[in-house]
């Protein structure tokens, strides 16, 4: 029993430990930042006030917001449409092949994304090699003019995106439990019964994981939408970036950050409320 | 869904995801220094990538700071999912809060507040301030994807284990981890992605004396990405390819 | 035998205890100190240079002001940034007495109001920016002046660097402030005219900008000589207009910051900056343009007459040095912001 208590004990307290020193103590300094003011040599000027939430209460922002918050949407959902089948057929494959099909996912991604995401740049561009190809073959007649567009943003980021999602939904999809499909099969299920009533819901941990780990990067990412974009709509990265570096004005920085987290959090708290009182749980008794 | 679309639809995503690379190697034989259009064959910026050594040298330092933040990262973040699924403890939701707020923390934000708290305990810049924040900020993909595949767990089998005598321990170690293994190599190869492209934290929180590659590719930028960059990532890619398959044919050969 | 031995293992103990001290820590911006450079002074002088880089003046700023004892010895901001940086003590006085070459520097980019005296900083590379224009797709002598690029038939062409200051110069000289103006109720009408041309604007870009006028992604825009220098010789469609308003001119200086570890390699490796063969081979592996006149003699004819890279001397007097704006800062952001954000 003591032994057991030891190992409780060492396993929260080195995470707790951890998480403090790093997570914790930082998040609270950038809590306090938000509440100062932008000072005049100094960075900030010790004089506690709330006028930075209030200034945030504008339009401005506002939009900036539900813009970041719709291009991470969408980005988050074709991820999500690409990957799912993906990592079903992946997981369902034969054990000697699972490893390796998954290691080719991600060995892309260990070349810097920055250097993919100008090869992209060149597949796109206006002389480059889509349109050079496309034009080949008697497809267009004019170059299309894919670069700094919406379009371009949204291939670059879930370019950069997708092994966020396929990894979380693999390994969550590969603990299904075969006997559970030949069940439902056998009692007369059809194909998409199967889907939608067994695998969907049993896999409803791994899509949520997915979608969190491509939803909240999407949300603060700034180089691929300046890089692919044009860098001509400004989205919360971009403003957070701004107060931090051109403004200087850390308090603001500070405080944008927070309200994201809050906001984002308040959604997502929301939503599983939502889920698990839709959902029975799984977990038994 | 026959074998055939099965497998087209494996191909296409594999092309998306590679098709990039391609492109990538491609141009590390472009004879342009700074044009995105093709120029000519050249093995130039190979040789000049062999004779730059600073280059070379940080790298390496990217690939150490990546394994040993990946393997800091999953052993942490291993704990932390499994204690959050099991335990019950004081400040459970705190934690909870506290991977949350790292994942949807802006990179300035992590950056700058890290860079603080190492100014404040007076902690000299370079490669352990480096690796810390790494490990840091790999945590919470490791812990989410680790405890995505904890729900819906069975907990009776745990409860059979105890009455079988089995201490914490031994669960942790012949239970858990088997059972998590997918979950725990998964979350070791996003934590080893991240921390090799990683930028701007890197940027805050390194010394003088510790430049990683990410960092030096973000500033080539500013004056044109030489294709020599290119050729660097295409050696590496080949050099990372070469490693997994002779790893998989070398599994390969002794499951015959 | 046993003697060279001994004296070598000395040597070998020396060095390394020495080795420590024997270092210079160099933040620069990339592509502003090349390899060739660094080998040199590392050749000569025996001291290893730990060359990092940044990618603009504001995240080396956010640097530098979280942590001053990050431990770097040489840095190498803009001037408004620099002006900034000494009025809140992030710098150090350099040791004249150390520097002997200062006079090789032009007079005209000594002793402005940044820093007076040169007491913290030493000119490095400057730049100017300009209008690029690709001669296949435009007659050169139809754009003279910013204010022409807000001709309705360039509706989205241009290319407009991202970067508040310079992109508000623009508006500015084209109604007639100075560049570095802080009224506010002219900050606002730079706003107003910007808005005006948000239409022509294809995208904003300050990095990649080289490869996009060779490349011919964007035909027309505003572009740093340097780059436009650099593109001219794989592309020779490229040339740059100095308008009739004027340009900016951003000017670079080698600054020693507060928590420097090795202020005496820092002097050694600015001496060395200093020589005109040095200086020379600096502005040639940068491609852009030396504030050192001695160099300048050094350079090809070819380079140093060049009408991108060294405009005449006429056509210089029309360059405005940018300068600090204090606290108007956040306004000139602010607008920047808003502009972005009704597109």
């Amino acid at each position: 029993m003591i032994r057991d208590k030891i190992f409780r004990k060492f396993s929260i307290g080195t995470v707790w430990f951890w998480l403090a020193l790093f997570a914790l103590i930082p998040s609270f300094l950038l809590f306090i930042t938000s509440l100062l003011v932008q000072g005049d040599t100094e960075l900030v000027r010790l004089q506690l006030t709330l006028d930075n939430y209030l200034r945030l209460l504008n339009t401005h922002y506002l939009r900036v917001f539900l813009r970041s918050f719709m291009l991470a949407s969408g980005c988050t959902l074709i991820c999500l449409f690409l990957a799912y089948p993906f990592s079903y057929l992946v997981a369902r494959s034969s054990n000697r092949h699972k490893g390796i099909l998954l290691l080719f996912v991600i060995i892309p991604f260990w070349t810097s994304s920055l250097i993919r995401s100008y090869a992209i740049v060149a597949i796109l561009k206006t002389h480059g090699l889509l349109n050079t190809l496309l034009l080949a073959l008697g497809i267009i007649k004019q170059p299309l003019q894919l670069m700094y567009t919406h379009t371009a943003t949204l291939i670059g980021l879930v370019y950069a995106l997708l092994p966020l999602m396929i990894l979380p939904l693999y390994t969550n999809i590969e603990k299904l439990d075969v006997r559970l499909i030949d069940a439902a099969r056998d009692l007369g299920a059809r194909k998409d019964q199967v889907f939608f009533k067994v695998i969907l819901p049993l896999t409803l941990p791994g899509i949520l994981a997915g979608c969190l780990l491509v939803f909240l990067p999407a949300m603060t990412i700034f180089y691929i939408p300046d890089l692919l974009g044009g860098a001509k709509t400004i989205l919360i990265g971009n403003i957070i970036q701004n107060q931090f570096l051109a403004a200087r004005d850390w308090p603001m920085g500070a405080t944008i950050s927070v309200a994201l987290t809050l906001l984002i959090g308040i959604l997502l708290f929301i939503y599983r409320q939502r889920i698990q009182y839709q959902e029975p749980s799984y977990e038994s008794h | 869904m026959n074998r055939i679309s099965k497998l087209s639809y494996l191909m296409a995503i594999y092309l998306f995801l590679y098709t990039p690379i391609f492109v990538l190697i491609a141009y590390s034989f472009n004879d342009s220094s700074y044009s995105l259009l093709w120029n000519g064959f050249t093995l130039h910026w190979y040789e000049s990538l062999l004779q730059n050594i600073h280059l070379q040298v940080v790298a390496l330092h990217s690939l150490i700071v990546g394994v040993l933040a990946a393997t800091g990262a999953t052993a942490i973040g291993t704990l932390a999912a499994v204690s959050l699924y099991r335990y019950k403890f004081f400040g459970k939701k705190l934690l909870h809060g506290l991977i949350f707020v790292l994942i949807i923390s802006p990179d300035i934000v992590t950056g700058i507040s890290l860079l603080i708290l190492f100014s404040t305990l007076k902690i000299d810049l370079g490669f352990w301030t480096l690796l810390l924040s790494h490990i840091t900020f790999c945590i919470p993909f490791v812990t989410v994807t680790i405890y995505s595949r904890l729900m819906g767990q069975d907990k009776n089998i745990f409860e059979a284990a105890k009455d079988l005598g089995a201490t914490e321990g031994t669960i942790f170690v012949k239970i858990l981890i088997p059972l998590l293994l997918p979950a725990i190599l998964a979350g070791w190869l996003l934590s080893f992605t991240l921390s090799m492209d990683d930028v701007i934290i890197s940027f805050f929180v390194t010394g003088p004396d510790f430049d990683v590659l990410p960092l030096k590719i973000f500033s080539m930028v500013r004056v044109g990405i030489k294709p020599e960059i290119n050729a660097l990532c295409s050696i590496m890619f080949g050099l990372t390819l070469a490693i997994v398959l002779t790893y998989q044919l070398l599994t390969w050969k002794k499951q015959r | 035998m046993r003697k060279y031995l001994a004296w070598f293992i000395c040597f070998l103990a020396v060095n390394s205890v020495l080795a420590e001290e024997n270092v210079l820590n160099v933040y620069a911006w990339s592509g502003y100190l090349s390899e060739n450079v660094i080998q040199q002074f590392e050749k000569e002088t025996g001291i290893r240079i730990n060359h990092s880089t940044y990618i603009n003046n504001e995240i080396l700023y956010a640097k530098l002001k979280a942590n001053p004892y990050a431990g770097y010895d040489i840095a190498i901001p803009s001037t408004y940034f620099i002006s900034r940086m000494i009025k809140q003590n992030l710098l150090q006085k350099i040791d004249k007495s150390k520097i002997k070459s200062l006079k090789n520097i032009d007079p005209n980019f000594l002793n402005k109001e940044y820093d007076v005296g040169n007491s913290y900083s030493v000119p490095y590379l400057w730049n100017a920016t300009g209008i690029a224009i690709n001669k296949k797709y435009h007659l050169i002598d139809s754009i003279k002046s910013w204010k022409d690029l807000w001709d309705s038939r360039y509706e989205n062409q241009l290319l407009v660097l991202d970067d508040t200051r310079e992109l508000f110069s623009v508006a500015l000289m084209v109604l007639g402030f100075p560049v570095n103006d802080t009224n506010p109720d002219n900050i606002r009408k730079a706003f107003e005219k910007l808005k005006s041309l948000m239409s022509n604007i294809k995208l904003f870009n300050t990095d990649a900008q080289r490869s996009i006028y060779l490349d011919e992604d964007i035909t027309l825009g505003m572009a740093w000589n340097g780059d436009i220098y650099l593109a001219q010789q794989e592309n020779p469609n490229l040339h740059l207009i100095y308008p009739d308003e004027g340009f900016v001119i951003s000017l670079d200086c080698l600054v020693i910051p507060k928590g420097a570890l090795h202020v005496e390699n820092a002097h050694r490796f600015i001496n060395f900056i200093l020589r005109p063969e040095i200086a020379k081979q600096v502005s040639l592996d940068s491609g852009f343009s030396t504030p050192n006149q001695a160099a300048l003699k050094l350079l090809p004819e070819s380079i140093s007459t060049h009408p991108v890279l060294y405009p005449s001397a006429r056509l210089m007097k029309k360059g405005k040095l940018q300068a600090e704006v204090g606290n108007t800062a956040t306004v000139y952001e602010k607008y920047f912001e808003q502009l972005k954000l009704e597109n």
